[in-house]
């Protein structure tokens, strides 16, 4: 059976250069692009339509505008296959400039001097959504409430379940590995441009239960080999072995994992259903570092964590 | 170690075997032409309307002011009849007392041929038309999601004499009272009239002494009590066997129609019924694929284990279905979206997860030079913590989910219920993959594995992931 031995604890420091250097990879693309926010937190609106022959972009916003007495911005999306055998057909995207919804009235005006300017096109209406912006921040206030209550939540269940292996830096350190995880969905989500929307806080809230599923299980082989190698072995030695051991583990789990989001993902983007994608990838990429925070940063951290605390100890009784 | 009898094996996979297939394809009886349903299966799942199609709207009202708890019943209930009278059963309907909002979601259906779902907004959302009527005559009879039967149109004298209009009634309430022979309790509405409407009841209940007054909302019929006596004075109370809850409902939707504002629509989102087709689908495909895949994966890679977390997984996948489709009479049915069709596929994923551990825990031990039997036993045992805390942090955040995104509970108190329903079916999934983790990709599997180690040919430490004898 394949052992492996690799030295988590002292290749630390390139694993923390990875992190960190994707981290500001992140950062650059972040101040480029911004954080775009989904209207479902900001407020706003949007319309598609399905049609059929072809319209021009500029006409179609001229025509809302002058209906809706707003800025709108028009995307045409051609050939837009459909998963159940339908006929291939167009869509136009309509999105309202600044962050107050609009009225069924005007949606249905919009809909009727689009229908007269292009009366051979067959508007209908694919999906369209509409959010009061008072709505839309207390729905995001409640999702910030949600994922601060999940790490409070999992993180006491950490300092409990784990307090003989030193439950407070268990803990801080899954802390910290999870934040690192918050930290790369939320940069897939940039660089990728996907505006923040329920998918991202359900992506988070997933991705934190995994993540500390996989630190679980590291840290549980730390406390029986705590156990069984006895007190007086040392962390880096304790923790390596702990890793090494569970590796194989983590691993599959991420694959099996990863392997089921990806043909998600693979088959929402044949077909072009957006809302799958954009809530496919964010979680394939959780998973690779879900699992690659348990196990390069979580560990090491904790061990230099415990050295630290050892070394002032020492220094105390000097 | 204790030893497990080989026919468990078979029990085990025959019932997963059974509890998949009726949850897949549900039990159906068929008598004549009627199709009685006794098991409900996954071709019976409720969708979302991120899959049917449908319309989610939030009506608040127009007003200053803050409205009443009644004000916002009343006008709910405007919104219930029409969804009744529009044959529009399956849905969704909160009341946000804090912030004055009304939150309805409705699946588009399956028959109809337009999808105009902002006529279905403005119908929903328009003033309402209250009027008492003389006599109680009706065009179409429909039914109900009650059951009840709902009478519509008024026609003849109904159509022609309106008696009262909704201005003309200040306030109907329900109250208890004491059958003073019987001394049992029984529910009436109370009824108060306006200056403007107490002459003219009056003479209506004068001149139709013995007969029917019927009391319509826009075009549905909703109680037609008989007058008793003269009400003269404007104050009267309508009687007829109410429970509780039908009293209570006709003073509110009597109320209703003396709403002092009008309801404006603050939020609404709708998809089209194409759209979501083509999604379920995908998804669907999506998840068969994601399970041949990881059978596939566990076994070749651990083998006999592996061949049965392939069949606890079915029977988790199982559960899921019929958790959400109302298989069983003490779940209630549940309505799936997209992202609920990711969860039962991502929980697939992370459900194998515990006989990954388990597996390789075993092929740990006899790699360490322990017998078959010590191996099975030691790998569960030490596996089952592990296993255990994991699954536990994915419980609390799939609570954690369906607490933010689903509607009224303790985070509502703070925040209000919110109007997104997907990611509710989201956690609810998550959650329910997770338990039937622990039923079948724990417990089952143990039983399964020690059950099948009984056996002759099984006997064999490859099988289980050590060196070849």
């Amino acid at each position: 059976m394949k052992t492996f031995h690799i030295h988590f604890f002292e290749n630390r420091k390139i694993y923390f250069a990875i992190s960190i250097g994707i981290m500001a990879v992140g950062l650059i693309f972040n101040i480029i692009f911004g954080t775009q926010l989904d209207i479902m937190f900001t407020g706003g609106a949007v319309i598609k339509y399905s049609y059929t022959g072809a319209i021009q972009q500029e006409t179609v916003e001229q025509v809302v505008q002058d209906v809706a007495k707003k800025d709108v911005s028009v995307r045409i999306l051609e050939n837009v296959k459909s998963a159940d055998g339908s006929a291939a057909a167009n869509n136009v995207s309509i999105s309202f400039s600044g962050t107050n919804s609009i009225s069924v009235d005007d949606q249905q005006a919009i809909a009727k001097a689009l229908t007269a300017k292009y009366p051979d096109a067959g508007f209908k209406v694919v999906e369209s959504s509409s959010v009061n912006p008072t709505m839309g921040h207390s729905f995001l206030l409640k999702c910030i409430a949600a994922v601060a209550l999940a790490f409070i939540l999992l993180i006491l269940y950490i300092a409990i379940r784990f307090k003989k292996i030193g439950g407070a830096a268990a803990g801080t350190m899954a802390i910290i590995a999870l934040l690192h995880d918050v930290a790369m969905v939320y940069f897939t989500f940039v660089i990728f441009r996907f505006p923040i929307n329920d998918n991202f806080i359900a992506v988070v809230l997933t991705i934190l239960g995994y993540s500390l599923n996989d630190t679980i299980i590291i840290y549980d082989r730390i406390r029986e080999n705590r156990r069984l190698l006895g007190p007086k072995t040392p962390y880096s030695a304790l923790v390596n072995t702990s890793i090494n051991q569970t590796f194989t583990r983590s691993l599959y789990t991420a694959g099996c994992t990863f392997a089921a989001i990806a043909t998600v993902f693979i088959v929402g983007q044949i077909y072009g259903l957006t809302s799958v994608t954009t809530f496919a990838l964010p979680m394939m990429v959780g998973v690779v570092t879900g699992c690659y925070s348990s196990v390069c940063i979580a560990g090491p951290l904790y061990v230099m964590w415990e050295n630290h605390k050892a070394a002032q100890k020492t220094a105390a009784a000097k | 170690m204790k030893r497990v009898a080989k026919p468990v094996f078979f029990i085990v996979a025959l019932l997963i075997l059974i509890l998949s297939y009726t949850a897949t394809f549900g039990v159906k009886g068929q008598n004549g032409d009627n199709t009685t349903t006794y098991i409900k299966g996954a071709g019976d799942i409720r969708w979302g309307i991120d899959i049917n199609g449908g319309v989610e709207a939030t009506f608040s009202p127009e007003t200053k002011t803050k409205a009443t708890k009644e004000q916002i019943d009343s006008a709910k209930s405007i919104i219930e009849v029409r969804l009744t009278s529009s044959h529009i059963t399956d849905y969704e309907l909160y009341t946000d007392y804090n912030n004055d909002r009304i939150i309805v979601r409705f699946p588009w259906k399956n028959d109809e041929k337009t999808f105009d779902p902002e006529s279905a907004i403005q119908e929903l959302s328009a003033t309402a038309l209250l009027t008492f009527r003389e006599g109680g005559e009706y065009t179409t009879t429909t039914t109900g999601s009650d059951g009840q039967p709902v009478y519509k149109t008024p026609k003849g004298t109904t159509a022609a004499n309106i008696i009262l209009q909704g201005n003309d009634i200040k306030s109907a309430k329900a109250q208890m009272i004491q059958d003073q022979t019987s001394g049992k309790a029984g529910y009436e509405v109370s009824l108060e009239l306006n200056d403007s409407g107490t002459q003219k009841f009056a003479d209506a209940t004068q001149k139709l002494q013995g007969q029917i007054i019927s009391i319509w909302m826009d075009d549905v019929m909703i109680s037609s009590p008989r007058v008793d006596a003269v009400i003269s004075d404007g104050k009267c109370s309508i009687t007829g066997n109410f429970t509780a809850a039908e009293a209570s409902s006709l003073a509110n939707k009597i109320n209703a129609g003396a709403l002092p504002f009008k309801l404006t629509t603050t939020n609404f989102s709708t998809i089209s019924p194409t759209l979501g087709a083509s999604s379920l689908h995908a998804m669907t495909l999506a998840g068969i694929i994601a399970f041949v895949l990881i059978s596939l994966f566990m076994l070749f890679v651990f083998r006999l284990p592996g061949f049965v977390a392939v069949i606890a997984l079915m029977g988790q996948t199982a559960l899921s279905f019929a958790a959400v489709s109302g298989y069983f009479p003490f779940v209630n049915s549940f309505t799936m979206t997209l992202p609920g069709i990711a969860g039962i596929i991502l929980s697939v994923g992370m459900g194998v997860d515990a006989n990954i551990i388990t597996a390789s825990r075993i092929k740990e031990e006899l790699w360490a030079g322990k017998t078959l039997d010590g191996a099975i036993q030691r790998g569960d045992d030490n596996s089952f913590w592990a296993i255990f805390d994991g699954n536990i942090t994915v419980i609390i955040v799939a609570l954690i989910l369906m607490g933010v995104f689903g509607p009224t509970n303790i985070l509502s108190m703070i925040f209000g219920p919110s109007t997104t329903g997907s990611i509710y079916s989201f956690g609810y999934t998550l959650l329910v993959g997770i338990i039937g983790n622990f039923v079948f990709g724990v417990t089952a599997t143990r039983l399964m594995t020690k059950s099948l180690s009984g056996f002759k040919f099984a006997r064999n430490k490859w099988l289980f992931g050590g060196a070849k004898a």
